[in-house]
């Protein structure tokens, strides 16, 4: 489900999933095994964040079946990520090019913002 | 594209790591300094016990002003967690001596922020933690006089508490 009066672009995609700006509501969207979810900005990167603490290796080491899978419910989402290894790894490398997306956007925009004035002078 | 990231955030993300890193140090030093005051006290020496507490004061006012420095620059400011704080030091003139090597440690966190600030041209914070650097000089010079103290009083007879005596004296004058 994604929102109505959505203003979307995307940001990256990859084989397992997307991340979109909707640029009026200020918030992205993570388009993920099967499911979309909203994130205001502040949000989207500390659940980044937590995606990229998870310790994989441990989940291989731990023989017990509980280990096999890791659960994230983030605040003011309505989703449950039940992740698997494959998972975490697929969402990390979906959520890293996204961020370099977002940053390369903000670099972008810094640059249109102060060249055209700069040109002027020359 | 609109940008999202620099409506939220003006603090580029290694910026805020790093003062959230400093936070940590600052709240670390506060703790340190509050053992060192109940130390002090434990042992009898009154006055340099609320000399560290008005340190730990200090420190946690650093720690704020870090703190609300990164939030109102729309970064997220993360409360510490603070471990490795010592109960027990091995004499009166070691905790002097733990207290220059704390500042002279915090004095190079600074250098390396200032460091990055210049490397990713964020010149604003880079003139806000000027603040820090100058506080620097007072502080490593405050810890330098009292240890000379220990060479210039000396600490035989009643040296010691002579010492705890001057702790109060001892300031910055610029
Ligand atoms: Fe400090
Ligand atoms: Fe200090």
């Amino acid at each position: 489900m994604v929102c109505p009066l959505a203003n979307f672009e995307e940001v990256y995609r990859t084989d397992h999933g997307a991340v979109y700006q909707c640029s009026r509501q200020n918030c992205y969207w993570l388009e993920f095994a099967g499911d979309t979810t909203a994130f205001r900005v502040s949000d989207f990167f500390s659940f980044k964040k937590k995606i990229d603490a998870i310790d994989v290796s441990a989940m291989i080491i731990d023989p017990s079946r509980t280990a096999d899978f890791t659960i994230l419910m983030p605040f003011r989402t309505p989703r449950c990520f039940v992740l698997d290894i494959n998972d975490v790894l697929n969402l990390r490398e979906l959520l890293n090019g996204a961020k370099f997306m977002i940053e390369l956007n903000s670099v972008i925009n810094a640059c249109l913002k102060t060249t055209p004035s700069r040109v002027a002078k020359l | 594209m609109k940008d999202l990231l620099r409506l939220k955030t003006s603090l580029n993300e290694e910026i805020e790591n790093i003062l959230n890193a400093q936070i940590k140090v600052e709240a670390h030093s506060s703790s340190v300094y509050l053992a060192m005051s109940s130390w002090c006290d434990d042992q009898g020496y009154d006055f340099s016990s609320d000399f560290f507490t008005k340190q730990s004061e200090e420190e946690r006012k650093h720690m704020m002003k870090l703190f609300n420095y990164v939030n109102d620059r729309g970064g997220k400011a993360i409360s510490p967690e603070i471990v490795n704080v010592p109960t027990d030091f091995e004499s009166f003139r070691s905790v002097f001596e733990q207290m220059l090597e704390q500042e002279m440690y915090v004095t190079q966190q600074f250098n390396h922020i200032a460091e990055k600030c210049i490397k990713l041209k964020d010149f604003v914070t880079f003139q806000f933690i000027q603040w820090f650097l100058e506080e620097q000089i007072e502080e490593e010079y405050v810890a330098r006089r009292i240890l000379e103290m220990f060479d210039v009083i000396g600490e035989e007879g009643t040296g010691r508490w002579e010492i705890d005596k001057h702790i109060p004296k001892v300031s910055y004058e610029g």
